[in-house]
């Protein structure tokens, strides 16, 4: 049997563990500008990695990543080949800016057509940044496959895929034949560590560059968002600390402040 | 069905949300947000219900909605996103909404972007507010982004405008006394265009964090079993005060197994809006926060006086939970 043929979409994001003040927007409120945070894998790609990996040392498979945007840190996106993806195809043009999440995925549709042969494709459910969560499900639309959506494990048996998948009332496992698209869900679990060794052994590896014109897109595919306008998120509130002469008197008296205030 | 007064109709369609025989709160939701873009644009609240053996809910329904699509059909007894995408597909193309209302639920994730694709327009999910643009008609979608560190309203131009709606962010519309018509919709489904086949189904602890008027939240500061059975003895103190008091959770304890996911709240979990939320070793990053938007009162209990959560608490107690919340539940047990 040849090696299953895996593809996982990556996207990079500004570190959503930066604190808030990090995200500014912009004066004509139109763009996030995140200040002083370094970029790294969407970490909900990262564990979709991680699902491969798995996959891949289980039952042997062949792993790539694709990445796109407007501009890429190639250092960032190389952390998944540390992790032991084998190839990194990066796609990169100024058109990918500001994209809608349909032509996000039809730039990714386009680049795994060019791929040619995949038993299995992940992205995460989500990415960090703009939280849409529905890239995925339109690649597998486009492909016209099975798409398996959150799933938190992954076995492959013959032609067919078991996934367990969470839902809004637990989870379920489901079978999908090959090939499949699966979005997985943090509960899978969060990328292995990646040592500084590590990155630096694959910091020559070949990396394949593509931009809109080798993916022989169409142009009037590509659609950008209609922002109206981007707001922080501003929403504080007036705390009253509650004070005691030690720790259990402090519990008293909040019990105390909060019938007082009638909250109970 | 093909008069030019038919397709005049400005209908804003409400895919009502079930759970099992009844009607998730999110309907109500939605409803009340359709009632108000209805308004706006002088339009017909429709409302759609998939299902088997529906006719009760399709009633239940027909108090607050004009025209009430009943999908009823032996395949849509169970959620199944390919086949119910090919049924609200068929749907929106006989009724020709402007404005399809989706609750934000994990399984309306699954099902929604299919939908938009097959219609060939955008989608915007999550949102928390939807307005009619002045002269334009467009429709301005807000939703948190960045993990709720930024609120973002895009405009959707192309009709028909389908968003995902968040939970607990709006009030439930208010008791209907209409007399909707029902109308019989029978959706062209098969089994074998199901790809993607059951095996089993493994049903977590229900809960009712949506509904709950008092919720218990333990974050990173728990570090064990003994940690969390204190949060639990509040939660039993607080039944006394509260019909519906929910233990829920940050990311932290569920990646840790100490909390099952369908108990985390925040923007990849559950949405809720109690009476009072008290956060317990909870730092308050957006991403848990905004999960708790509509709550009404916050409280915090943490030991770092520097801890997020004081920032956006209404009571605030700075100090090791192991020893504040036995003191707490004593108290509230002598009121």
């Amino acid at each position: 049997m040849n090696p299953l043929q895996i593809i996982v979409c990556a996207k990079q994001v500004p570190d959503p563990e930066g604190p808030a003040d990090a995200f500014e927007v912009n004066p004509e409120g139109k763009k996030v500008i995140p200040v002083g945070i370094p970029p790294v894998i969407n970490p909900y790609d990262e564990n979709a990695l991680e699902l491969a990996l798995r996959i891949k040392e289980q039952y042997g498979a062949v792993v790539t990543i694709i990445s796109m945007g407007e501009t890429l840190a190639q250092p960032v996106l190389r952390k998944a080949l540390a992790a032991g993806a084998d190839n990194l195809i990066l796609l990169i043009d100024p058109l990918f800016q500001g994209l809608t999440s349909q032509s996000i995925a039809y730039v990714l549709y386009k680049a795994i057509r060019r791929i040619g042969s995949y038993d299995l494709i992940l992205t995460g459910r989500q990415a960090s940044d703009w939280d849409f969560g529905v890239t995925g499900i339109f690649i597998g639309e486009m492909l016209q496959i099975p798409v398996v959506h959150l799933a938190q494990k992954i076995e492959i048996e013959e032609g067919h895929v078991l996934v367990e998948k969470l839902y809004d009332n637990g989870y379920q496992v489901v079978k999908a034949p090959i090939p499949v698209l699966v979005t997985v869900s943090s509960e899978s679990g969060e990328l292995r560590y990646v040592s500084v060794q590590a990155l630096r052994a694959v910091s020559k590896k070949p990396v394949v560059i593509c931009t809109a014109k080798d993916l022989e897109l169409d142009e009037r595919e590509l659609m950008t968002w209609q922002i109206f306008n981007l707001n922080k998120f501003g929403e504080k509130r007036e705390c009253f600390f509650v004070e005691g002469e030690t720790l259990e008197e402090k519990g008293e008296n909040l019990a105390l402040k909060l019938r007082q205030d009638a909250i109970i | 069905m093909k008069d030019d007064a038919y397709h005049r109709n400005r209908r804003v369609l409400v895919l009502v949300e079930r759970e099992g025989p009844s009607i998730a709160p999110i309907t109500f939701e939605l409803l009340g947000i359709g009632k108000k873009i209805v308004f706006e644009i002088n339009g017909t609240l429709c409302a759609a219900v998939l299902g088997q053996h529906i006719n009760d809910l399709s009633e239940r329904i027909a108090l607050f909605a004009d025209e009430i699509y009943s999908l009823d059909h032996p395949l849509a007894d169970e959620f199944r996103p390919d086949l119910y995408a090919t049924a609200l597909e068929q749907l929106c193309r006989e009724t020709n909404p402007q404005v399809v209302l989706i609750g934000c639920t994990l399984n309306n994730l699954d099902l929604a972007p299919r939908v938009a694709h097959r219609m060939g327009v955008q989608l915007i999910t999550d949102c928390i507010n939807l307005s009619i643009e002045s002269g334009s008609g467009h429709l301005l979608c807000a939703k948190p982004v960045f993990g709720g560190k930024v609120i973002a309203t895009f405009k959707l131009e192309k009709k028909p405008y389908i968003v995902t709606f968040r939970p607990k962010v709006i009030d439930p519309i208010e008791s209907g006394s209409k007399r909707g018509k029902i109308i019989p919709f029978t959706p062209v489904i098969n089994g074998s265009s199901a790809n993607v086949t059951l095996i089993k189904n493994i049903q977590q602890d229900r809960n009712q964090i949506n509904k709950a008027e008092a919720i218990v939240s333990g974050g990173r500061g728990i570090k064990d079993e003994g940690g969390l059975e204190k949060l639990k003895g509040l939660v039993r103190v607080l039944r006394k005060y509260f019909d519906i008091v929910e233990l829920g959770a940050s990311r932290p304890l569920v990646d840790a197994h100490l909390v099952p996911s369908s108990r985390q709240i925040g923007l990849t979990g559950e949405k809720a809006a109690p009476k009072v939320y008290i956060a317990i070793g909870i730092s308050g990053s957006l991403q848990h926060m905004t999960g708790v938007l509509g709550a009404k009162k916050i409280v915090a209990i943490n030991n770092s006086p520097k801890a997020y959560i004081f920032q956006v608490a209404d009571y605030g107690v700075i100090g090791d939970f192991e020893e504040v919340v036995p003191a707490l539940c004593k108290k509230l047990e002598e009121l």
